[in-house]
């Protein structure tokens, strides 16, 4: 006995190893940000510039661009290695897995520079695979021969933005997304309030005339509150639950990026190197 | 009735209901986790079909410049016939199954590398916007097929861990849920067509 358990954590551990070793992409970076400068080819200036137009661009569409910069690939193809950062940081909206990911390991003397661009499921119409390529071929690596890391990077995004919002175009109401879940939590509470004041009045009244009145009315009446109570109880919680959900995904530092959604990647896009 | 037969009852009904529910829960479990592989499947099958979709035009393309190249156009047109040949009933998707498919597939890839470095020997193929399209569109779907292969091999393995850890193993092997089969991960790395530019 002790050994078939032995052998089922054996196997157990043998099966989850395998997702453990996949772990080799840089962890979603905390506080959350778009442009996530690790090879360090931007200047702090040229990053914040980036920076504050993705995130603009973001709270216009919705749809979110990150820009990623790495020294070594972990052995994976470079459009591997970006489609498995869009997927592990969850770029994009749950709701229309609109996240892009332009992602650069830069030249060094003994490597070749590559770039690729991930595009989630929901944008694949907007920017299909060709059109990916040819921001690659004409956007980012004639910059890049020329070490203009910054200039390639931020016209391709220029060109991906408009590519995208021709596609997708929410404006994010990130703010009135939070007023709106407290509006419903203190709505909720109110409902929770009033239900209890008429459930005891109703209960006092109730007691009053059970001398005068048959049982079985008293019994029906009980039932029915307890259902109507229970059903107002069980939609309020469901209103809570989803605030919770919007807080969770919205609730960043002000003026800032409000943080990736929870959109899905399924390898569109094109890589390149030079 | 006695005090004590009541609670006797109250105990067997209170174990009943309990096995009930936790014999319901884990079969549930299963056919949700069997349902996911099922539809992983699918979507990996959807992106072999992307690229199968492709190659008739791409052969096309490349026939236009290079008609000498009879043989490798050939291989590819008849490897892609074997490829989509051979089909998995995701109703069954054993280990030797999935290993036929990919093998399959994997000949249609090292077919296609070859196909795409033809244009290492016609210059005008090279520089044709068309073929440049249609090699981004086939470089996607590699890429496309790299991720839903291994989405596949995730929801396989956290099902296959579920049918053979315990206790949810005597379900699995009473009810019928057999461990699904895995891709193997250095073909596929070993023949997707590098294009270097």
């Amino acid at each position: 006995m002790l050994k078939t358990v032995k052998k089922h954590i054996l196997t157990a551990t043998l099966l989850v190893l395998p997702a453990i070793s996949c772990l080799a992409i840089p962890s979603r970076p905390s506080p959350q940000r778009l442009v996530n400068d690790f090879a360090g080819i931007f200047t702090p200036q040229q990053a914040g510039l980036l920076e504050r137009e993705l995130v603009a661009f973001d709270d216009s569409t919705s749809n979110q661009i990150t820009v990623v910069t790495v020294n070594d690939l972990e052995g994976y193809s470079a459009s591997e290695y970006a489609t498995r950062i869009g997927l592990d940081w969850k770029v994009g909206s749950a709701e229309f897995d609109n996240g892009l990911v332009l992602l650069i390991k830069p030249k060094t003397p003994d490597s070749n520079g590559q770039v690729a661009i991930s595009v989630g499921y929901g944008l694949e119409g907007a920017i299909p695979d060709a059109y990916a390529k040819r921001i690659i071929e004409n956007e980012l690596i004639p910059h890049f021969k020329q070490d203009d890391y910054f200039g390639g990077a931020a016209a391709a995004c220029e060109v991906l933005m408009k590519l995208a919002s021709g596609e997708i175009s929410e404006p994010r109401s990130r703010d009135d997304d939070d007023a709106g879940g407290v509006l419903a939590f203190f709505i909720f509470l109110i409902f929770v309030i009033i239900v209890a004041v008429v459930a005891a009045r109703y209960d006092k009244w109730n007691n009053n005339g059970r001398r005068g009145g048959g049982g079985n009315y008293r019994d029906g009446s009980d039932v029915m509150d307890a259902i109507i109570i229970g059903s107002l109880l069980g939609s309020g919680r469901g209103g809570r639950s989803s605030w919770g959900g919007s807080s969770g995904g919205f609730g960043g530092f002000g003026g800032g990026f409000g943080g990736f959604g929870g959109g899905s990647f399924g390898g569109g896009g094109a890589s390149g190197s030079w | 009735m006695k005090k004590s037969t009541l609670i006797t009852v109250t105990a067997i009904v209170i174990i009943v209901l309990a096995l009930f529910f936790w014999v319901k829960n884990s079969y549930n479990g299963l056919v949700k986790a069997d349902e996911q592989v099922k539809a992983a499947w699918s979507q990996v099958e959807n992106v072999y079909q992307r690229r199968a979709d492709l190659i008739p035009n791409l052969v096309a393309t490349v026939k236009g410049y290079a008609e000498h190249e009879s043989e490798t156009l050939e291989s590819v047109v008849e490897a892609r016939s074997k490829a989509t040949q051979v089909s998995v009933d995701p109703e069954n998707l054993d280990p030797d199954r999935i290993a036929e498919y990919q093998a399959a597939q994997g000949e249609l890839s090292q077919a296609l590398g070859r196909l795409i470095m033809l244009q290492e020997n016609y210059p005008d193929l090279k520089a044709n916007q068309n073929f440049r399209d249609l090699q981004a569109q086939l470089e996607g779907t590699e890429n496309r097929i790299a991720t839903e292969r291994m989405k596949f091999n995730e929801t396989a393995r956290s099902y296959n861990t579920m049918v053979r850890s315990f206790p949810k193993n005597i379900f699995a092997s009473m009810f019928g849920f057999e461990a699904k089969g895995y891709f193997e991960a250095s073909e596929g790395a070993q023949t997707a067509p590098k294009v270097e530019f």
